[in-house]
């Protein structure tokens, strides 16, 4: 059995609000690979979005371990985990969260300001992505002047740009109509099948779990199902 | 450099505000500037020490309204190192009416030794000559002849005011001082004298001219001793501390333009403190967004200062622009208003340029360090969660 590239060991979470302490992951043990497509359901509070933060390094774990790669996020310090989420991680978001005051273009070159390429390597960077998710004839647009499936798919291309390691998709359709969710959801499938990108999505929605490979139930935390959709070999607890 | 375009971009992200908050910043720096002109004048080192000619005024010790006896001049001039001497007395009175418009400096003197006391003043029309030979001649400064259009052989009417006599003084000469303002009225002290028999021998200042430094500081002491114990005794001080004296009048004037430029400068701070913290507040979950793609807090402090620091830069640079470019226009507008004396010393400091910079840039950096460390420090799980 091949190595995971994303392995969740004993991970626990917990946050301290002003009444009480409250358990999100209680040991959880998950591992993904290279190339799964994973979809991540569950119910309100049952910490799918928290897994998301715990791999992309965007929040710390209180105990257990993360490991992607070769790379122990969860022992990583601030300043490494932002260095390694530059490099590693392209992050979608559900609204989108493109910066008002910059055009597709400039939108999508964000994450490249932060690589050593020069000028003209990040325009070809940036044309590469935004003609996968077929937006080369709006890159001058603003957000304000797209639709939201269009601004989705600038936040794709954002997220792609850097060429990294896993994508993960924290409710990609969840602002969108059925149409535009279809759109975006067939972008993800083809990152995933043609590109062969590592996609970890959380989401609510039946129709954009079946395109994965692989479905994670969580429920209170911990684990409550793992349905290879394509016959993946999957890790349960 | 390749932050830049992403800088300016958000500078200017919402167009009408960045302009507000930059007219906030320009037109107080217009402020700064003029009343750092203002102190820059009262700081001007004494012009008699400046040009090797060391001039001191002895009034009466109470107070300059009160007379001393201008035989006092005698008795000064045979002290060691007196190189010249001369009498003022103020005769004020009104011309054409008691407007500041029409408001300018009189005064009864010898004409014969006064300009070897102000020998930094020279004739540019008429001569000395024709002025001692008529006894109701008169000079007047150049700053005055530009105003008033007056010509040598013109007739000006004083009507006194602290004295009952209506002075029909001629013009016969034009004096400019090299440095400073040439814009008062000098007329025979014997017209007055004639005219009013009760002003023979009063003055109101006698000015020594002293050879050097040391000679001054000695005669400032020396004069006042001599008289100390007569009916008249005397205080003696520089040109520069007599003209201070009459600035003091109003106070501590430096101190109070001093604290205005510092409440100026305090409330642009919280101007622009108040639209960056609104800005920052904007831009919670973009910043956590870019947090999220790997820029560091370090990076996102410096971004918001720097946006702040190129809207102040802005402002400032507009604001010096502005100021150099309505400078001459001002100065002539406050030449005419009661702060005239002050005015006409009006210059162009390089230090009021260099102030400027350093003004915008402290209000760049304290109206931004405080939203800027509190958007730096907020956590990104928190700013993605924030609706705002």
């Amino acid at each position: 059995m091949s190595e995971a590239l994303i392995k969740l060991v004993n991970v626990v979470k917990k946050y301290d609000t002003n009444s009480e302490e409250i358990t999100v992951l209680d040991g959880l043990n998950l591992g993904m690979f290279e190339g799964e497509f994973v979809a991540i359901m569950g119910p309100s509070g049952s910490g799918k979005t928290t897994i998301l933060n715990l791999i992309a390094g965007i929040d710390g774990t209180t105990d257990g371990q993360i490991f992607v790669g070769p790379d122990e996020i969860s022992a990583m310090t601030e300043g490494e985990l932002a260095r390694w989420r530059s490099q590693h991680v392209g992050f979608i978001f559900q609204f989108y969260n493109l910066i008002p005051a910059l055009t597709a273009f400039e939108n999508v070159e964000l994450p490249l300001l932060l690589s050593p390429l020069s000028k003209s390597e990040r325009r070809e960077h940036v044309e590469t992505a935004l003609e996968i998710v077929g937006l080369t004839d709006r890159s001058s647009f603003y957000p304000r002047q797209l639709s939201g499936g269009q601004e989705q798919r600038v936040g794709v291309a954002r997220a792609i740009v850097t060429d990294p390691t896993i994508l993960l998709a924290d409710e990609p359709t969840g602002d969108l109509d059925a149409k535009s969710a279809g759109e975006i959801l067939f972008l993800l499938e083809n990152l995933n099948k043609t590109f062969k990108k590592t996609i970890v999505m959380v989401t609510h929605d039946q129709n954009a779990a079946a395109r994965a490979s692989r479905i994670i139930h969580l429920d209170k935390g911990l684990l409550r199902a793992d349905v290879p959709m394509n016959n993946n070999q999957a890790i349960s607890n | 450099m390749k932050y830049i375009p992403f800088l300016l971009k958000n500078v200017f992200r919402k167009k009408t505000r960045s302009v507000l908050t930059i007219i906030s910043i320009l037109i107080p720096l217009i402020l700064i500037c003029l009343l750092n002109s203002f102190l820059q004048v009262l700081d001007q080192p004494d012009p008699s020490e400046t040009r090797g000619m060391f001039r001191l005024v002895t009034r009466h010790k109470v107070g300059i309204t009160n007379p001393i006896p201008a035989s006092y001049a005698d008795k000064i001039s045979r002290l060691d190192g007196v190189m010249a001497i001369t009498n003022f007395a103020w005769f004020g009175g009104t011309y054409i009416d008691e407007s500041s418009e029409n408001f300018f400096a009189r005064f009864a003197v010898e004409p014969k030794s006064l300009l070897n006391v102000f020998d930094d003043a020279s004739m540019v029309k008429g001569s000395t000559e024709d002025w001692i030979n008529d006894a109701s001649g008169c000079i007047v400064g150049e700053d005055l002849v530009e105003k008033f259009g007056w010509k040598i052989g013109d007739k000006i009417v004083i009507v006194g005011t602290i004295y009952p006599v209506t002075l029909q003084l001629t013009v016969r000469g034009v004096y400019k001082v090299a440095t400073g303002a040439s814009d008062a009225l000098f007329f025979n002290r014997k017209y007055l004298e004639e005219a009013l028999p009760s002003f023979k021998g009063r003055a109101g200042t006698i000015w020594t001219k002293a050879g050097d430094a040391e000679s001054a500081t000695r005669l400032a002491t020396q004069i006042d001793k001599l008289f100390e114990n007569s009916a008249y005794p005397t205080k003696t001080e520089s040109e520069k501390a007599f003209q201070m004296g009459f600035v003091s009048m109003l106070g501590n004037v430096k101190l109070l333009i001093t604290t205005i430029g510092v409440i100026i400068v305090l409330v642009v701070i919280l101007i622009s403190a108040n639209t960056i913290a609104i800005s920052a507040r904007e831009r919670i979950r973009e910043i956590a967004v870019l947090r999220t793609m790997g820029f560091t807090r370090i990076m996102i402090l410096s971004f918001i200062l720097g946006e702040s620091l190129v809207m102040s830069a802005i402002g400032g640079i507009l604001g010096v622009v502005i100021f150099v470019l309505t400078f001459d226009p001002l100065k002539s507008f406050l030449a005419t208003t009661p702060m005239g004396g002050l005015a006409k010393g009006l210059a162009f400091y390089p230090e009021t340029i260099l102030l400027a910079i350093i003004v915008s840039m402290v209000v760049g950096i304290f109206s931004a360090i405080i939203p800027a460390i509190g958007s730096s420090r907020r956590s990104i799980r928190e700013g993605l969660r924030y609706i705002g």
